[in-house]
Parts: C-alpha cells; sequence; structure tokens
C-alpha cells in the first residue's frame, strides 16, 4: 500500500490560519464591512414590508404612505445590490490572492520533499492536492467564508427584529434549537472523517488515470487496458463507498435540520394566534413575529450549509499544508565546505527501515579524481550515489563534501558543487531556453551567449539549431519531442552552466544508443574536464579508464583500487573484468 | 441506487459536447426521473408555505385561535416534513447522478487512454488527460447534479404564477412575464462569464501540466538542481491564473449583484402592488402576507435558475474537453473485412527485413533510430500517414488485421515500457492468464529471480507507482518478464538488456534462446552478448538490410558491421 504523505495537524492548521488573518488584516476588515453593510441594507427590506402591511391594512393613509415606503425599500435594495457587487469582488480578488500564496506556499514545500517520501507516497497524492484540493479551497475561500460572515451577520439581526416585536416569540424559536443542536454536533462529528476518506478516493482516482496516461503505449501493446480498468475500477468502488457513508450521514442530518425550521414558525403561528385570540398582541405583530422566524431559516440554514463546505475546504488545506509537515531530510547549518574532497564514513543507508541495502560503505575521493563504481545490479551502487550527490542523508554514518554534510547543506548551494546525472531524464514543459536555465540562480543572469556556449561544449548547437524555434521551442509534454539524446544532451549542457565540482554519472548513457551515446561520449569528455567524476557503470569499459575502480557487492565496497591492482589481485573484479572479456 | 462503478459506461455521443452531456443525462433513466420527481415534490412544497400561513393567518382574523387554526399549523407541519423528505430523496438522486457521470467519464478516458496507447502522447498533453481526473469529472456531475433541481424550479416557479394569476391578474403577469425578462438580462452577462471561465480554465489547465511535471521530473530536478527556477515559473502560472480568475470575478460579481437585485425587485413590486390591492380591499390581509412569501420563495427557483446556467457553462467547457479526447481516434483504424495470419514471416518492405518464423532474428543498425523506427513498424504503431501495410505477417499487409488481434499476437517491448503500482504478480501477468509456474519461468529468463527472492510478499509485493521502488535494470528485468508472459506469437524486444550487468546480461541472452525456441523473436540491440545467442543477424544501414547472417559471420565478413557492434565496447563511458 502507498503511504500518503501527511495531513496538517490542528495546532499547524491554526497557527497558518492565523498567519494568513495578520497579514491580511486590512483586506478581511473592509471585506467584514462590506458584506456587513450589504447584509444590513438586506435587512431593512423586511422591516419597511412591516410597515407597508401595517399602512395597507389600516387603509387611512392612501397609497401616499404605500408608495413612499415602497421607493424606500427600493432604495435599500439598490444599495443592497451595490455594496454586494463591491463586497464580492474584494473578497474574490482577496481569495484569488491567498489561494494564489497557497498553492505557492505549497508547490515550495513540494519542491523540497524528500525524494523518498514522494516516492512512496506516489505522485497522484501529490497531483490530486495541486489541483482538486487547491480548486475546492479555493470554493471555500471565494464563497464559504464571506457567506458564512454574511449568514452570521443576517442571522444576528433578524434574531434581534424578532425578538424586538415580542419577548414571545423566543419561545417557538427555542424549540427548534435542540433538534438543530443535536443533529449538527451528531453530522460535523463524523463529516470530517468522511470526507477527507472522499478525498483520499479521488487521488487514488487520479494518480491511476496519470499513470494510464504516461504508460499509453505500454497499456496498449500489452493489451493491458482490462488491468487498468479493473484498477480505476477499484479506486472508484472505494470513491463510492466513502461517497455513499458522507451521503446516508446527510440523509440523517438534512431532513432533522429542516423539521428544526418548520417546528418554530407552526409554534410561532399557534402561540402567535392564542396570543391574538387573547388580545394581547396585534396583527401586526403576529404577521411581523412569523415573517421574522421564516427570514431566519435562510442565514441559518446558509450558515449549516456552508460549515460543510468550509469543512470540505478545511480539509483540502489540511492537505496542502500537510505537505511541510513531512520532516525535511536536510538541516541547513551554514557550515560552508573546505575543499571539494568527498568522504564517505561508516555509510548505511535503508529505503525501507529493517532493509539495510548498504552496511558500512567508507570512500575517499580526492578533488579532481575519476572512480568507477561497478558491481551487479542491485548491489547498491545508485545508492551510493544518491548518497553522495545528497539526494538522501544517510541512515548512518557520514557523507561529507569538503568535510560538512551534504544534507546540511542548502540544495542549491550543494547543487553547485555536486551534480547527479542519471539514465532517468525529464524535459520540462517549457521551451528550451527554459530547460536550460532551471538550474540557474536567476533566469536572467544567462543571456543567450551562455546558453549556447553550453551547448557548444556539449555539441548541442546543431541540432538546438534546426529546432523551429531555437531556444524558444517548446518542449517537453505537449510540446516538441526530443530524443533521448537530445534530452541527455540538455542534462549534459545544464551541468556545464552549474559547474559543479563533482559530478556523478549513474548509468548516464545506458539507454541511448550506441551511436549517439558515442557522439555523446565526446560531449560527455568535455563536461568532465578537471571534475571529480564518480561513474557508476554496469560494464567494465569506464573501470579500466578511471583512476579508481570500486567493486560493489551486497551493500558494500568489496574491492577498491586501480584496475591494475585489482585485475591482479584476482578479486571479484578480475572475474568480472575475465568474463566480459571473453 | 445502483452500486457503482459500473460494469459497463456505456458508448458515448461524443459527435459535440452537448450530444455528450444530453447522452449522460439519458444514461441516469429512472434516477434521473426520481431527482426530477422529488425536486418538483420539494419545491411545490416550499412554494405551498405561504399560501398555508396566509390561510392560518386569515383563519386567526376570522375565527380566533380555533380548529381551523390548529388544522392549518398541521398541515404546515405536514408540509414541512413531506419538503424534508423530498429533499433528501431529491439530494441522494442528484448525488448518485454526480457521481454516475463522473465515474463514467474516469472510466470512458481511461479505457480511451489506454485504446489510444501510443497515439495519446503525441496527441495531447498528459496535465491535460489528467485534469479531467482533478476538474471535469466535477464539473459535469455538478451540471448533472442541479437538473433535478432546475426543472422542480420551473414547476414551483409555474404553480406560484398560477396561484398568483388567480388572486390577481395583475400580480400575475408581473411573475410570469418579468421572470424570464430579467433572466433574459443576465444572458449577455452569462456569456462574458462563459468567456472569462474558459480563459481562468486554460491557464488552470496548464498550471496543473507544470504542476504534474514538477511530480514527474522532481527526481531530475533534485539530481541537477533547478527548483528555484520552477518555483519561479510556477508563480509566474500561479499569477497568471489568479489574474483570470479576478477577471472571472468582475464579472461574476456583478452577476451575484444581480442576484441580489432581481429577486428584491420582485419582492418590492409585488408588495408594493399587492398593499395597494390590501388598502383598497381587493385581497385579505393573509393574502398579502403570502404574496410577499410567493416573492421571497421566488428567490429560490431564480437562484437555482442562473445556478444551472452556470453549472450548464462549466459543464460543457468540460464535456467539451472530455469529447476533445474522446474523439482522438487512432490513425490506424481496424480493417472493414479483418484477416486472422497464419502464424508465419514477419516481413518488411521498407527495409527489407524479414523475420523469420520460428526464429530469434536480432537487428543491429548503423542509425539506432532506424532500428527502433523498425521495431515499431512490425507492431504496426506508424506515425500519422505512415504506411502500415509495408509490414506483412504470414502474408497479409498488418493494415488488413484487427487491431486487437495484431496487438494480442505480435507484442513490441520498447525502450519506453511502463510498470504500473499494483502487485508484482499483476505486474508480470498483462494479460491474467499465467500459472504461477510460467510465471516462475518468465521470471528465471529475465534473471529477475533475486527481484522476487528480495521481496518478503514475493510476487504478492505492491510495487511503487511506476516501479519506481525498483532499480532501473530491476525494472528492465521485470518488464522484459512481464514481455514474456504474454507469449506472443511474435515477440519485438528493443534493447531489453541495456540496463543490466553484462554477466546478467549473458544469463538473459542465453535463457531467452530456449524461452523462446520454435517462435518468433526480434531482438533489437547491438550487444555483443545478445547477438551471439542469435540465429540470424539483420544489418541495418540508412534504414535498409545490407547484411543478414549470424553473428560471427557477420563480423569477419562485414566491416560496416564490425565497427557499429565493437564501437560500442569502447566508448560507453558509463
Amino acid at each position: 500500500m502507498r503511504d500518503a504523505l501527511p495531513i496538517a495537524g490542528t495546532t499547524l492548521f491554526r497557527s497558518y490560519l492565523r498567519r494568513l488573518g495578520r497579514d491580511h488584516r486590512r483586506d478581511l476588515v473592509v471585506i467584514v464591512l462590506l458584506h456587513g453593510a450589504a447584509a444590513g441594507a438586506g435587512l431593512v427590506v423586511p422591516w419597511l414590508v412591516g410597515d407597508l402591511v401595517e399602512a395597507a391594512t389600516e387603509g387611512s393613509g392612501g397609497y401616499g404612505t404605500i408608495d413612499r415606503l415602497a421607493l424606500f425599500v427600493a432604495v435599500c435594495l439598490v444599495a443592497q445590490t451595490v455594496l454586494t457587487r463591491y463586497a464580492r469582488l474584494r473578497s474574490s480578488v482577496f481569495g484569488e490572492t491567498v489561494l494564489a500564496r497557497l498553492r505557492e506556499d505549497f508547490v515550495d514545500e513540494a519542491l523540497t520533499l524528500p525524494i523518498g517520501v514522494v516516492e512512496s507516497a506516489g505522485t497522484g497524492d501529490l497531483l490530486t492536492r495541486t489541483s482538486r484540493d487547491v480548486d475546492t479551497l479555493g470554493w471555500s475561500v471565494r464563497f464559504a467564508v464571506p457567506e458564512t460572515v454574511v449568514a452570521l451577520v443576517t442571522a444576528v439581526c433578524t434574531l434581534v427584529a424578532a425578538l424586538l416585536v415580542g419577548g414571545w416569540v423566543a419561545l417557538p424559536l427555542v424549540l427548534g434549537v435542540p433538534v438543530l443542536w443535536v443533529a449538527t454536533r451528531w453530522y460535523l462529528k463524523r463529516a470530517r472523517d468522511g470526507y477527507i476518506r472522499e478525498h483520499a478516493s479521488y487521488s487514488r482516482i487520479n494518480a491511476t488515470l496519470a499513470e494510464t496516461v504516461e504508460g499509453a503505449r505500454t497499456v496498449e501493446a500489452l493489451g493491458l487496458g482490462e488491468q487498468r480498468r479493473a484498477r480505476i475500477d477499484e479506486d472508484i468502488a472505494e470513491s463510492f463507498a466513502a461517497e455513499s457513508y458522507t451521503r446516508n450521514l446527510r440523509t440523517v442530518f438534512f431532513p432533522a435540520v429542516e423539521m428544526g425550521y418548520v417546528v418554530p414558525i407552526v409554534a410561532t403561528l399557534l402561540l402567535g394566534g392564542v396570543l391574538l385570540d387573547r388580545g394581547t398582541i396585534s396583527l401586526a405583530e403576529l404577521t411581523a413575529a412569523v415573517l421574522y422566524v421564516r427570514f431566519l431559516i435562510d442565514p441559518v440554514d446558509r450558515i449549516l450549509n456552508w460549515m460543510d463546505s468550509l469543512q470540505v475546504g478545511a480539509t483540502s488545506l489540511a492537505r496542502l499544508l500537510g505537505v511541510a509537515e513531512v520532516p525535511d531530510d536536510r538541516t541547513p547549518t551554514g557550515r560552508t565546505p573546505e575543499g571539494e574532497d568527498i568522504e564517505l564514513d561508516d555509510v548505511r543507508f535503508s529505503y525501507v527501515a529493517g532493509r539495510e541495502v548498504l552496511h558500512g560503505v567508507d570512500l575517499e575521493l580526492a578533488a579532481g579524481e575519476r572512480l568507477a563504481v561497478v558491481g551487479p545490479s542491485g548491489a547498491g551502487k545508485s545508492t551510493i550515489g544518491r548518497l553522495i550527490a545528497g539526494i538522501q542523508g544517510p541512515t548512518e554514518g557520514a557523507v561529507t563534501v569538503g568535510g560538512v554534510g551534504v544534507t546540511e547543506l542548502e540544495l542549491d548551494d550543494l547543487r553547485r558543487r555536486v551534480a547527479l546525472l542519471t539514465q532517468e531524464h525529464h524535459v520540462f514543459v517549457g521551451t528550451l531556453r527554459d530547460n536550460l536555465q532551471l538550474a540557474l540562480d536567476e533566469p536572467g543572469t544567462a543571456d543567450d551567449d551562455r546558453l549556447w556556449a553550453a551547448l557548444d561544449a556539449v555539441d548541442a548547437r546543431e541540432w538546438v539549431e534546426h529546432l523551429p524555434h531555437g531556444l524558444d521551442t517548446p518542449v517537453g509534454s505537449g510540446g516538441h519531442r526530443l530524443t533521448d539524446a537530445q534530452a541527455q544532451h540538455l542534462a549534459l549542457a545544464r551541468v556545464v552552466l552549474t559547474d559543479p565540482h563533482t559530478l556523478v554519472l549513474d548509468e548516464a548513457t545506458s539507454l541511448i544508443d550506441p551511436r549517439a551515446a558515442r557522439a555523446l561520449e565526446r560531449s560527455l569528455s568535455a563536461v568532465l574536464e578537471g571534475r571529480t567524476v564518480v561513474a557508476i557503470a554496469h560494464r567494465l569499459y569506464t573501470a579500466h579508464d578511471a583512476d579508481r575502480v570500486a567493486v560493489v557487492e551486497d551493500g558494500e565496497i568489496s574491492e577498491l583500487g586501480s584496475h591494475d591492482e585489482l585485475v591482479e589481485r584476482g578479486g571479484s573484479y578480475a572475474a568480472l573484468w575475465k568474463s566480459w572479456q571473453s | 441506487m445502483k452500486n457503482l462503478p459500473l460494469a459497463d459506461p456505456g458508448t458515448p455521443d461524443i459527435r459535440s459536447a452537448t450530444r455528450y452531456m444530453a447522452w449522460i443525462m439519458r444514461e441516469q433513466g429512472w434516477t434521473l426521473v426520481g431527482a426530477i420527481g422529488f425536486g418538483i415534490a420539494w419545491m411545490v412544497a416550499q412554494a405551498s408555505v405561504p399560501a398555508v400561513i396566509g390561510a392560518a393567518i386569515d383563519a386567526v382574523v376570522d375565527q380566533g385561535a380555533g380548529r381551523a387554526l390548529v388544522l392549518w399549523s398541521a398541515l404546515l407541519l405536514v408540509i414541512g416534513a413531506v419538503q424534508a423528505f423530498s429533499g433528501i430523496m431529491r439530494h441522494r438522486y442528484a448525488v448518485q447522478m454526480w457521481l454516475d457521470s463522473a465515474y463514467r467519464t474516469v472510466q470512458l478516458v481511461s479505457t480511451h487512454t489506454g485504446r489510444l496507447g501510443s497515439e495519446l502522447n503525441r496527441r495531447v498533453a498528459h496535465g491535460e488527460v489528467v485534469s479531467v481526473g482533478a476538474t471535469d469529472i466535477a464539473n459535469l456531475g455538478n451540471f448533472v447534479d442541479v437538473m433535478g433541481r432546475f426543472i422542480g424550479a420551473i414547476v414551483a416557479y409555474l404553480v406560484v404564477a398560477a396561484i398568483l394569476l388567480r388572486s390577481s391578474l395583475t400580480l400575475g403577469l408581473v411573475v410570469l412575464v418579468g421572470v424570464p425578462l430579467l433572466m433574459a438580462v443576465t444572458g449577455p452577462l452569462l456569456r462574458r462569464l462563459n468567456r472569462r471561465n474558459q480563459q481562468a480554465r486554460a491557464l488552470q489547465g496548464q498550471l496543473n501540466t507544470l504542476a504534474s511535471d514538477i511530480v514527474a521530473g522532481l527526481r531530475v530536478l533534485r539530481g541537477i538542481g533547478g527548483e528555484a527556477m520552477f518555483d519561479r515559473r510556477y508563480r509566474a502560472a500561479s499569477q497568471d491564473v489568479r489574474r483570470a480568475g479576478v477577471r472571472v470575478a468582475r464579472v461574476q460579481s456583478v452577476l451575484d449583484a444581480f442576484q441580489v437585485l432581481l429577486p428584491g425587485a420582485f419582492v418590492v413590486l409585488v408588495v408594493w402592488l399587492g398593499a395597494r390591492f390590501a388598502a383598497n380591499g381587493q385581497i385579505s390581509a393573509g393574502d398579502l402576507v403570502a404574496f410577499y412569501g410567493y416573492a421571497t420563495f421566488l428567490m429560490l427557483p431564480l437562484r437555482t435558475f442562473t445556478e444551472a446556467a452556470n453549472k450548464l457553462i462549466r459543464g460543457h467547457v468540460s464535456a467539451r474537453h472530455v469529447v476533445r479526447i474522446l474523439r482522438i481516434q487512432p490513425s490506424v483504424s481496424d480493417p472493414a473485412d479483418p484477416v486472422s495470419p497464419p502464424d508465419g514471416d514477419l516481413v518488411d518492405a521498407r527495409s527489407g527485413f524479414v523475420a523469420r518464423k520460428g526464429v530469434l532474428t536480432a537487428i543491429v543498425s548503423d542509425d539506432p533510430r532506424d532500428a527502433v523506427a523498425l521495431a515499431d513498424r512490425l507492431g504496426g504503431y506508424v506515425e500519422p500517414g505512415g504506411d502500415v501495410d509495408a509490414v506483412s505477417y504470414g502474408g497479409v499487409p498488418l493494415g488488413g488485421v484487427a487491431r486487437e488481434e495484431l496487438r494480442r499476437r505480435i507484442v513490441v517491448n520498447d525502450t519506453g515500457s511502463a510498470l504500473f503500482s499494483g502487485s508484482l504478480r499483476s505486474a508480470l501477468d498483462a494479460r491474467g492468464t499465467a500459472s504461477t509456474e510460467e510465471i516462475d519461468r518468465a521470471v528465471t529468463t529475465a534473471s529477475a529471480d533475486d527481484i522476487v527472492d528480495g521481496l518478503t510478499e514475493g510476487l504478492d509485493a505492491e510495487i511503487a507507482e511506476r516501479g519506481r521502488s525498483l532499480s532501473g535494470g530491476q525494472r528492465q528485468r521485470i518488464v522484459l518478464a512481464r514481455a514474456l508472459l504474454t507469449d506472443a506469437d511474435v515477440l519485438v524486444l528493443v534493447e531489453p538488456t541495456s540496463a543490466v550487468d553484462s554477466h546478467t546480461e549473458a544469463r538473459v541472452a542465453t535463457r531467452l534462446r530456449r524461452h523462446r525456441a520454435g517462435r518468433t523473436t526480434v531482438v533489437v540491440s547491438s550487444s555483443p552478448l545478445v547477438l551471439d545467442v542469435a540465429d540470424e543477424v539483420a544489418f541495418l544501414s540508412d534504414g535498409r538490410v545490407v547484411a543478414t547472417g549470424d553473428h560471427h559471420q557477420l563480423m569477419t565478413t562485414d566491416p560496416a558491421y564490425r565497427q557499429v557492434v565493437t564501437r560500442e565496447e569502447a566508448e560507453d563511458v558509463a
């Protein structure tokens, strides 16, 4: 099972909201005031309507009073309309601003997530959070929050107005409270977990869909359609179960609440009728009381309804903020490395607790040295490469560059010192220029000359010049398709641009066809010049030319020395070399 | 109510977005009828409340707090109960439709994606398909959901109009004519909203593509740096989305204000006229209260109308998006009269390549792109406009073979082969038909025993999304085992062992030959270890077969071949 990414707890959640409130206090005040004014203008209307009814039943003032009152109502309505417009606009603008900030903060966090966590959680989870959760939250921020505020203001005002008609109105109103109270509490207690499960189920659907899309050719080639379909049906079944649960919650909650609204009206009517019969209240008072009690339903219902959305929004927010709760696997200490030497000291590592893949690796690399790492697949070669490049920290022991732990350095800082190049490559959506500049501190800093120089260095000028729009050609998913070799050229050009002193090559050319690989190798040698190189290889040609060779077997360095030394020693390297040569 | 997902999502009408939406509605069948029926009951119950309250007040005025008041109050309670019941039933049906249409769309897009296969990635960006799951299904669901209430609102509106007409012709006409008139006013506004929403939607889609890019490229980013740059790009795009959102808000806020103004104008108009009628005794005090009640009640159907319009627009945008994906047709379609070719030689006229039946043939090319293109052709994967009939199998041009049969009988395992999350067994046994012995045999051939043994749960172990819990070499061996398990008549393997060490490669090559003995197998490779076991090697130069023979033969007789094969050995740096 995939381990989902964490969801923010209450403390983090509240402190984030507080910070948001502090940062946008002025906006919030203006928005609340605007909405309050709009609600106020709206509330004047029923009060005036009460007067209208009275004027009409008295029938004494002719049409004059009626017309004047109606005009007044119309003016209030126009005021409410205008105020509503600006209140909505202000809150939308505010909502968009907050949303942008939220998703940007979120991506900020996502970008620094430890790779291991992303890999085990699955990318669909992250994907759903960036799209669906951001959208859901957007709905909450844009509508639920302001609507709740408006409804609260309206409800309080209406309640006051109703009680002003007569203290007796409180009695029928109180009759509705127990039902509403119990039903709402019952519902909200269960709803949160229900909606969290619901959201998670959509993450799974997305992850499965994303996988199918990316592996579409394989699905077609192997006739995996049925299997993928079964998989998505499984995800849908889980989603349906989650949805059915919350639907059942609502099936209890909604009718209970509706009865909670009817009871006070009926009670007002009965009680008011009796009081009117006894001459305690007037017809106008009975009318106003019934109207106000009915009028109360709308804001109260809106509050209860929005509580749902608020909760859903809060769940999304918790999922977005949760990403920040993943413990950082890097702890920048501000120490600056001295020199370029790299050292591994009794390094142990396990991807999954209890299953160690490296069992105590010691290695020292002098600046400018070329080390080849060989050994059978799965022995831990790539893991060593990842640790040297600081992609992950060791579980035990230390990996240092210039005496400073690789995970003690800021990622950007580390990248300028150590870079990792693997057979996996990814062309990012954007222009070729974007793809080259990715690794730079500031996007504007590299002028075209510098980019071309880097492309020259890796022999890529020719094909880039032949692209439809040169550096501005859109590439990546949906854009111009680059070959594996071209993608790898880009990666190399980026290395030239960032200029790290140490380069880890993890079978960087192994997936590229031989002819392209040969050309790439020429480019590569230009890039390798003057750098410390750790070349991880499954073929032995590399080892022959390296300064030293490390043989990795079963998570340990079993042999370390120059090619000739190792051949002479007659150990497992010598055996491998012999078998390869035959 | 039906359990979802449906076993069969049906055949959608994809002639246009509107037809797709209509199709979804039709598919709802009785659920839609239920949603509409309860929607009407719910709305009408609400609409009748003012009349009952009015009658109760009149009863008090006429007869005091007697039996009539109690009866009217009891009726009010009953109506309340009817409203509560029909409201929740409507909701239950509406949710069912929401889910049905959302899940159905996911199923359709997912299945279509699998059917399009290689075509998909060429025709549409990943983020765009993924955003179907992220946003489009919600928009479609919301559209279907609102329909029950929308029709209920129309009926309730007519009922209220009828009541008003009976009480007063003027008031009735005001409502009957006024509502559609004022709705029409919002029309142009809605169109503008639609346009701006589309722009915002497009930008949001780009932002989603960017986000999926982050995730896909995160590992690469970590190796070379660039998080900061990526962050800046995301921020820039996110700010574009924000600005587009503000543009939407400018129109939306006017629309919202109209939602206050329009029903409000009704309250004013109806109550003003009503008060005048009450003043001259045309109607009773109870009627006036009822009219006020109707006027405020009409906000609900009015709000539902605008809500429905809004959701229709969003739903339409999403439907267009879904239809665009579903309409992508494979450039090669099934022949009218498919022929089932006999197992025989696989012949490519363009390059002159022949894979003889039952033989292990290797392809070496001076330009590896030619070999990959040939492998694609052999499987009937052609670029749009390409000639699928260039290749024939058992004497039948591939264009004459049904796609499904072609994919079943000729399997091309290219270097981009993907692994999917799920149990290792399901990852290996693509067709779900293999026995454990067969799986074991394929795993052994691919020299992947150590991978299975290394997992505590063996074949039942879950592998992570895209097989990321495995190393490159491990993934390649699992993919190879999977290809072998398809037991295809013709198996085309492109560089099947490029990421494994020499030792393992040699082992795999020998076992592969034994595993596929008597079956037609084509391997694109330039590794001497693989070429050595091939029965026949075809050497491609400039995309044409220039020499054939066994590896040793070609090594001695063809200098160009020797150069290509040995070159590799001299140059692999990393």
